[in-house]
């Protein structure tokens, strides 16, 4: 500006008046220009993510299904084709697995999540409930491991609960609770629970609190109490948090391992074993490492798909209405 | 930012940040992927294992070792068996390879000698028998391809620990004979003791009965067996079951996972009449407030076949040096010296076991008996069910070894699957054999 005075003669200087339209802008931020705020602008910060994915799960992922076509015994391998898989359907400690983690997810289902429910339900609205929520969340900061520790001395046949059972007059009912299918896995099941309700009863908890006053009270001027105010409000209201829920509790019973391998290390005589376990034993106990990629493909097909279906039926859907 | 002030993690600027996370990530995947050993300082070896009641044995004999050939030892304990065999295979090829081992063994040693990573002791062996440090007859447990791979660590010989003083109680004496011991459950059953423990709990006890009860029936079968020789459906194997089978439907086992600590305990407590045990039992025994030769003694199960050569089971730990491992002279040097009556004393003592070193005394009066009973009787050594066979063939046929002691009746099938699991385990031992 200073020059621009001292100058004697005036420069006219042509004002360009900055217009920004949609297409305008849509085509600078598409070329080369380098300024931020475009498509590929994003990729530099997402590409540490990416890599780590990238090198941590998707490179894993496909080495394993490459690795299934396979006998590999971690020192020498030959191709054998779909073989690995035949063998599966023809193994019985793999369909004993099978079974085993359907009731790892059933039980997992049944009794965290709707005890989750009903505790939560229960104390939401009692004196002190909170107290008794935290009471009952504390198990859950304790590890798998050490809580399989704990639920030995109790399991075990001259453990804790043969004792309490032969001391009430129960004789009969005492048994070695860890040593026969299936009740091996339904009392894993039962400890499991005793871990793993705490944190439902904390998220249901957390929906109950989210539930407007509003909505309760106008059901209440209805005249909704009990059992019809839970199953016309509440559990409606819940629906979001149950699908979180619902959701971890599938994805963690498919995925049990620290307490089976605490209590039972999958037996006896591999009766107790998931397919998380399955897959750890042929892999790195029995050096079956085609086998036990097949095992690990099985196992990560049943999650995915049951989690995929699950929350495409229950996830809202917030597409617009064409695109559906 | 001023600058004065020493930064911190909020201050950093986002460079800083990526850098210092991507490093973090980069060595803890570096730290995975190494394995675990690192070299010691000059003068100092690591063993590695993975039994905690070696750690305070090795220190002992690492004290010795100082003074006959200045090294140090140094207990590097990995307390799980599955993660220790883990390491030591995937680390083995590799720089970062544990310098000594505390291994199996057998045909556990044999897998490992035959991946090339495994230094050969012959010439140690050599000189160390030469010298009379080392029972001859344990030799054939610690060769590949006619050439030595490890030393012996300790020699427990597997044995029956019970408590004197219930004996006494219950009018009973030490067995002698097959008769004395049927006598012996007979009479504690009665007197409301459970006379004997079994477990399938930690999997791998499933072998002991299917061991102890087949070594006093048939010991050459059980040899011939073991190596791949003989076939599992076998009248032989089925009168063993049926004997098993028998002490269970007398109601002489403990339930099956009462595990081996809670079983001492139980013992030296006069609730439990025997336990079947390798002589490293001593330490935990002794551990648990027991007496050895006073309250708590331990005798070798007498044959049932009085026509067959007296036999019993023996376990030795392989003290094994690795090709690549950082400090290998060094180790090499703790392994000429390994066998020296002072340092196999220190160890045997410290561990309340037997030596493989003739010239060390017993650690304890139990031991003593037992080698007398092994001098005086010309006992055969058969090496234990763990360690014979396939490393693959054993993991699976405990498990079946399991499932026969959880239903004995079940011990045809259990046998033929046993059969099928060896078939195809010996067919892939014979062919990597001829690579």
């Amino acid at each position: 500006m200073t020059d621009m005075a001292t100058t004697a003669k005036p420069v006219r200087v042509r004002r360009r008046i900055p217009i920004r339209s949609s297409h305008h802008s849509a085509r600078r931020s598409g070329g080369s220009s380098g300024r931020l705020g475009g498509p590929l602008s994003g990729v530099p910060w997402g590409l540490p993510a990416l890599l780590f994915v990238g090198v941590l799960l998707v490179y894993p992922f496909f080495r394993s299904v490459y690795g299934s076509f396979f006998e590999d015994n971690g020192f020498t391998s030959s191709f054998t084709g779909l073989d690995n898989y035949a063998r599966l359907a023809e193994d019985p400690i793999f369909g004993r697995s099978v079974l085993n983690t359907l009731f790892w997810v059933a039980g997992t289902l049944l009794l965290p999540v709707l005890a989750g429910l009903f505790i939560a339900v229960a104390t939401h609205n009692m004196r002190f409930g909170g107290v008794w929520q935290l009471i009952i969340a504390l198990p859950y900061v304790i590890s798998g491991a050490a809580t399989a520790v704990v639920w030995k001395f109790i399991l075990t046949t001259e453990g804790a609960a043969n004792e309490v059972l032969r001391g009430i007059g129960l004789d009969s009912w005492a048994q070695g609770w860890l040593l026969e299918w299936p009740q091996n896995t339904l009392s894993m099941i039962v400890a499991s629970t005793w871990q793993a309700t705490g944190l439902n009863v904390v998220l249901f908890a957390i929906g109950l609190r989210a539930i407007p006053r509003e909505t309760v009270e106008a059901a209440q001027l209805d005249g909704a109490t009990g059992w019809r105010m839970f199953r016309y409000i509440t559990l409606p209201q819940l629906r979001a948090m149950t699908v979180v829920v619902v959701g971890m509790a599938i994805v963690n019973s498919l995925k049990a391992f620290d307490m089976i391998w605490v209590l039972t290390q999958g037996g006896p005589a591999r009766s107790s074993e998931t397919l998380a376990l399955t897959m750890y034993r042929e892999t790195f106990r029995l050096f079956h490492v085609g086998y036990g990629s097949a095992i690990a493909l099985v196992l990560s097909v049943i999650v995915v798909a049951s989690s995929w279906f699950y929350l495409r039926r229950q996830m809202p859907d917030t597409r617009p209405e064409g695109t559906r | 930012m001023s600058g004065r002030h020493p930064p911190t993690a909020h201050q950093l600027d986002r460079r800083s940040l990526l850098l210092a996370a991507g490093a973090g990530a980069l060595t803890a995947v570096g730290a995975t992927a190494c394995g675990s050993a690192a070299g010691q300082p000059a003068g100092k070896v690591a063993v590695h294992g993975d039994n905690v009641n070696f750690g305070p044995p090795i220190e002992a004999a690492g004290k010795q070792m100082k003074s006959v050939a200045g090294l140090s030892l140094v207990p590097e304990v990995i307390p799980s068996l599955e993660s220790f065999e883990q390491v030591v295979k995937s680390s083995l090829r590799t720089s970062k390879t544990p310098d000594l081992l505390k291994y199996w063994s057998g045909y556990r040693l044999k897998d490992l000698a035959r991946t090339g990573g495994t230094v050969d002791l012959s010439d140690v062996w050599r000189s160390a028998e030469a010298k009379g440090w080392v029972d001859p007859s344990l030799r054939s447990a610690f060769t590949y391809d006619d050439k030595v791979y490890a030393l012996p660590m300790n020699l427990a010989y597997w044995v029956f620990y019970y408590n004197t003083e219930v004996f006494k109680e219950n009018g009973l004496k030490k067995p002698e004979t097959w008769d004395d011991f049927i006598k012996a459950c007979t009479t504690l059953k009665r007197a409301g003791i459970t006379p004997l423990h079994a477990a399938t709990d930690g999997r791998w006890p499933s072998f002991i009965w299917f061991q102890e009860v087949l070594t006093r029936q048939n010991p050459q079968f059980y040899e011939d067996l073991m190596n791949g020789r003989e076939h599992y459906p076998d009248k032989r194997t089925e009168r063993a079951m049926q004997t098993i089978g028998d002490f269970a439907d007398k109601g002489w086992f403990t339930a099956l996972d009462l595990t081996m600590d809670n079983a001492a305990a139980q013992m030296i407590k006069g609730k439990l009449g025997m336990v079947p045990c390798g002589t490293w039992m001593g330490a935990l025994v002794a551990g648990l407030g027991g007496k050895l030769g006073k309250n708590i003694d331990a005798f070798v199960l007498p044959m049932e076949n009085p026509d067959a050569k007296p036999s019993m089971v023996f376990e030795c730990s392989a003290f094994v040096s690795t090709v690549k491992g950082p400090d290998r002279k060094e180790a090499y040097r703790v392994a000429e010296n390994w066998l020296h009556p002072k340092v196999a004393q220190a160890f045997a003592h410290a561990l309340q076991d037997g030596s493989p070193n003739p010239k060390v005394p017993p650690a304890n009066p139990a031991i003593a008996g037992v080698q007398r009973t092994v001098r005086e009787k010309k006992v055969r050594m058969l090496n234990r069910f763990w360690e014979l066979g396939p490393p693959e063939l054993v993991e699976a046929t405990v498990d079946d070894l399991a499932a026969f002691m959880l239903n004995p009746s079940s011990y045809r099938s259990v046998l033929r699957t046993m059969q099928e699991r060896a078939d195809e385990a010996w067919k892939v031992w014979r062919e990597a054999e001829k690579v």
